[in-house]
């Protein structure tokens, strides 16, 4: 992206940004960008307008706004187009890129953030050797790039980027350039891996300066390296990274910047990249962006609009809803929703047209929509609104990450019945009696990108928190148990799973009868989340089981009766007729400790931006926390004077991520629906 | 120095303590040079495997003491490999196929096939057939049952079966049909406790008969058991007194706490915390199955006899899905829930009822 703002402040004039071609037919001003070598043919057809201004020259004319005489040869009809000429051939992403901190639409919180980070490390003087790395991470469009940019433009330094190198730039071997261009005693680094180019590049961003050009003045001095694509290698092995990163973090000079953008595939993300140890051990400071809120979204929306629509007469300003549809619709990604508003608001485009007027259609649906149901809800309903359907323009296929997707299950959100269709359950049903659902839980699978039978695990590992009477438990609990029922039979499976997960995640809706009616006041408030146990119990059991036939296979027993009756004794005995694999086995397994709440069970928070990702192998090393900002992880959580009584095995700890609202009682005591905005557009 | 389970087990079956007509019955049945297929089942602790190594060494000799662990490696067609155990002396082979689980059915197959493709080398001394042992039939799957039933057929010739489980229901009427059955009921408690004495005896230790007894009654009338708990009590403490407390499993002694833990309380918190003492049992490798029995014989003790119906009637369909499922702690909490929710409803009817 950034590379395409600066083709675009450089020469405005040639463009070829991607929305060119499409717009291309319609305006003629595809010409404007023509190679030099038709230069001497559009003279020619310049003489050949000015002498004859036909109607179908007056396109080709329109390119030449430079030149008086032209624009006077002009036909009416065109000359107002002309102002708004070149800016419908940008991109509005690159014309409006944030330039100050004001116009950055990312929360003060984070900009802040980086800001402090970069006056810190940017500080030659300070007395920190060594390269220091920050890492930013976020879904795509929610302004990482942005921020850098202007950042490093308040503090006067230069951004030196990596790119990967493509198979273009392989083939340089031009024997002219050879003999006279200096960098070609590095040319045998071209045909190298991008791996070691891009350790080149380190090297070399590292130790020279930018050339001092005249008329730049010299505070420029300072720069940042700024890597926002990785050399493939470094997916299929981090390790090369990591090994890269601590050379440099021991010698490096200027601070490096890492963007990642999060995926819910979880194959490419940051996880992988910079997993916690490596963030741990070269103090790499991480800095998690949200998406864009809806509201900041809304404020750089209308005055994009506004400017634009000012510029030129052939830009409709778009209404507010349909404003508000966009922002709902981009789910956070700033970048889509300003290329769709750029999309959509070409008034006199034909094809549009239709589209736009279905959209309207749509949206002033959805407006009404939104108005009747948000009653006392405010922003909540929009958001859930936008969750439901998507616009016919610049809809981002919008997904929940894990965290999300569960609170939307567990806290079910209800909203009250208009007066006259409340359905009438008979008098023995009436506790069965719920308000209407704003989840559609199917959807929340759907989006969550996780299979149904997964999902129940960690609903199952979550859902107890959330109840407080035990027959509703008693109810949820058996809609679980049948849904692993109905996904029993194998040949059936793949069929089954969606109604498995079904009637689990509707089954623990339901029967949460402390959530029946929306105005029911939330008993929960904030419950931390945590990945489930079940997998890795179920591994442990087996390899047990296992275990104890291979090892103790000499006494001739049944599993059953070798676990349940000899290994436990044989704990009580003192018999040496052992090896040294048995003892340790019999210490292990035979021996239960009889404490009241067992400790074995390491409760492992899930982070909001955890992908669920089934890593059975990891599971016996997860002694690691969950974590995401070392540095602010020294508050231990205050004790939620829940279960005051109980020495709870549930107590949060002090595995809590960060990146989750820490539950303090104050937090406690918010209304559950504050406390997910909150969340959503806060840190 | 081994376990006195091992130790003091009877090697041929006139040495047998208990059921000894059966014994006879068997030794008869050998002496006749050959035998039908066996099918021996009864509860666990009751001697059956004792019994069938009495009934080899009856038929072969001493050979059949020399045993060798065999580790097998089967391709199946499908070119999957499979690892398999096996205890093999130069008479019999005995092997658990319920240990390959889906793929039982190609170790039956294929091992049986092996051993009753190989003929006797000396068949003028030796017994014509070799033996194959097959423990915890009533596991195998339905598919390797069939298989079974063709191969106990084809290889009549060869080799004889004896298949070992602890319940016949689970086997399919057509093996049920081809073997001869041989019920070994549990020792009944005299019995427990005059092989209790017998084995103190011969440890050169006094047992107290009423210790004895106690041990017979707590273990459940299942000799090993018996065996290994005196053998517990012994490490315990020695001279034996009368009144010793007799050593429970670690296991146990949880699952009663657990399942005491659900009495007293009723909420969602200890709901949480009995899941937490559930995964403490099935990481220590106590099946689900053994876990479910345990809780409801427990729970069964403790609650009301207007409640117990429906106790039972809650735990064999959780039990049922238990069978069914691939995730035993959602059965099983499903069943903890459903137990609380019907316990404090009761205890609190029980409690309007006491103040009106």
């Amino acid at each position: 992206m950034s590379k395409l703002s600066l083709g675009g402040k450089t020469s405005s004039g040639k463009l070829s940004s991607w929305v060119q071609p499409s717009f291309g037919d319609f305006f003629g001003g595809s010409g404007s960008n023509s190679l030099p070598s038709t230069k001497g043919l559009s003279g020619e057809s310049k003489s050949k307008t000015q002498s004859s201004n036909a109607g179908v020259g007056g396109k080709k004319l329109r390119k030449r706004k430079g030149e008086p005489q032209t624009s006077k040869l002009e036909p009416g009809v065109f000359s107002s187009r002309r102002g708004s000429q070149e800016n419908q051939d940008e991109s509005w992403v690159d014309v409006h890129a944030p330039q100050t901190q004001a116009e950055l639409a990312v929360h003060k919180k984070k900009v802040e953030d980086v800001e402090s980070w970069l006056r810190v490390h940017l500080d030659l003087k300070s007395a920190n050797k060594g390269g220091a790395v920050l890492l930013l991470t976020g879904p795509s469009g929610c302004g990482k790039t942005a921020t850098v940019h202007v950042l490093a433009k308040d503090a006067r330094c230069h951004i030196q980027e990596w790119t990967n190198p493509t198979t273009a730039e392989y083939r340089k071997d031009d024997a002219f350039m050879d003999s006279f261009d200096p960098a070609s005693r590095f040319n045998s680094f071209h045909s190298s891996s991008q791996t070691a180019a891009f350790q080149e590049f380190l090297l070399r961003a590292n130790k020279y300066n930018r050339l001092q050009m005249s008329g730049e003045d010299g505070a420029q001095e300072r720069k940042i390296i700024l890597v926002e694509e990785f050399p493939n290698q470094f997916y299929r092995q981090p390790g090369c990274l990591h090994d890269i990163l601590r050379r440099y973090v021991r010698t490096g000079r200027c601070p490096m910047v890492f963007i990642v953008s999060d995926s819910l595939s979880g194959d490419t993300s940051s996880r992988l990249l910079f997993p916690k140890d490596i963030q741990e051990e070269l103090s790499i400071h991480n800095i998690s962006f949200n998406p864009i809120a809806p509201t900041s979204m809304m404020k750089v929306l209308s005055r994009i609009a506004t400017v634009e629509a000012s510029k030129s007469a052939r830009i409709s300003l778009p209404d507010k809803p349909a404003l508000e549809q966009l922002c709902s619709g981009s789910s956070g990604d700033i970048r889509s929703a300003i290329n769709s508003l750029q999309f959509s608001s070409f008034t006199d485009f034909s094809l549009e047209k239709s589209l736009w007027a279905s959209k309207k259609g749509k949206s002033s649906k959805s407006a009404a929509k939104s108005t009747s149901r948000s009653k006392g809800k405010g922003r909540s309903a929009k958001s859930t609104d936008g969750l439901e359907e998507s616009p016919a323009i610049g809809g981002k296929d919008a997904s929940l990450f894990l965290f999300r997707a569960l609170g939307k299950i567990l806290y079910c959100k209800r909203e009250s019945y208009e007066a006259g269709d409340v359905p009438k359950l008979p008098a023995h049903l009436s506790e069965h009696q719920r308000d209407k659902l704003l989840v559609d839980p199917e959807l929340v699978i759907e989006r969550s990108h996780m299979s149904g039978e997964l999902f129940n695990l960690y609903l199952h590992q979550n859902y107890m928190d959330f109840f407080s009477d035990v027959e509703d438990v008693a109810r949820a609990s058996e809609y679980l148990s049948d849904s692993d029922f109905l996904t029993a039979e194998w040949t059936s499976r793949s069929t089954m799973l969606e109604y498995g997960s079904s009637v689990a995640t509707r089954g623990l809706i339901h029967s949460n009868s402390a959530r029946a009616q929306a105005d029911q006041p939330s008993s929960v408030g904030f419950k931390p989340l945590h990945k489930p146990h079940w997998l890795h119990i179920n591994k442990t059991y087996r390899e047990n089981y296992l275990t104890a036939q291979s090892l103790f296979i000499s006494f001739c027993l049944t599993p059953v009766s070798l676990v349940t009756e000899l290994v436990p004794y044989l704990a009580m005995l003192s018999n040496p007729m052992r090896n040294q694999a048995q003892i340790t086995f019999i210490q292990d397994v035979g021996h239960l400790s009889l404490r009241r709440f067992p400790g074995r069970l390491k409760l492992e928070a899930l982070g909001d931006k955890d992908p669920g990702l089934l890593d059975l192998d990891s599971d016996t090393d997860e002694a690691g926390t969950q974590s995401t900002e070392p540095g602010a992880q020294t508050t231990v959580p205050a004790d939620t004077t829940a279960v005051p009584t109980l020495p709870n095995s549930q107590e949060p700890g002090g595995d809590l991520p960060a990146s989750q609202p820490q539950p303090t009682t104050a937090e406690a005591l918010l209304d559950e629906k504050d406390l997910l905005i909150e969340e959503y557009d806060s840190d | 120095m081994s376990l006195w389970v091992d130790k003091y087990r009877p090697t041929s079956l006139a040495k047998l303590d208990y059921h000894k007509e059966q014994a006879n019955q068997l030794r008869n049945l050998v002496q006749c040079g050959d035998f039908p297929h066996l099918l021996v089942y009864g509860p666990s602790g009751a001697g059956k495997k004792t019994r069938i190594m009495c009934l080899l060494r009856e038929l072969y000799g001493a050979g059949v003491e020399k045993l060798r662990i065999e580790h097998q490696s089967i391709v199946a067609p499908s070119k999957k490999k499979i690892e398999i155990n096996t205890i093999a002396s130069n008479y019999h082979l005995e092997v658990n196929p319920s240990d390959a689980g889906n793929s039982d059915r190609v170790v039956i197959q294929e091992l049986i096939k092996t051993v009753a493709q190989s003929q006797q080398i000396q068949s003028s001394t030796q017994r014509e057939f070799k033996v194959v042992l097959l423990t915890e039939v009533d596991r195998l799957t339905k598919d390797a049952q069939h298989a079974l039933r063709r191969t106990m057929e084809k290889y009549m010739a060869t080799c004889r079966l004896i298949l070992c489980c602890n319940s016949t229901s689970k086997v399919i009427s057509p093996i049920r049909s081809r073997c001869l059955a041989v019920r070994v009921p549990l020792p009944s408690t005299e019995e427990v406790c005059s092989v209790l004495m017998g084995v103190c005896k011969k440890e050169g230790l006094l047992l107290p008969a009423e210790l004895a007894r106690q041990i017979a009654e707590k273990s459940g009338r299942n000799l090993r058991k018996a065996l290994l708990m005196c053998e517990a009590c012994r490490v315990q403490q020695y001279p034996f007194s009368a009144d010793q407390n007799i050593p429970e499993t670690d296991w146990e002694v949880y699952l009663r706490e657990t399942a005491n833990a659900i009495i007293n309380q009723q909420s969602p918190q200890r709901l949480l915390e009995v899941r937490a003492r559930l995964y403490e049992l099935l990481t220590h490798c106590i099946p689900a199955e053994i876990i479910m029995k345990g809780l409801v014989t427990e729970l069964l003790s403790n609650c009301d006899g207007h409640l117990k119906p429906d106790v039972a009637q809650m735990a064999a369909y959780y039990e049922h899905r238990l069978q069914l499922g691939s995730k035993a702690i959602y059965h099983l909490e499903a069943f903890v829930a459903k137990f609380m929710a019907i316990y404090k409803k009761f205890m609190e009817d029980g409690l309007d009822n006491f103040m009106f």
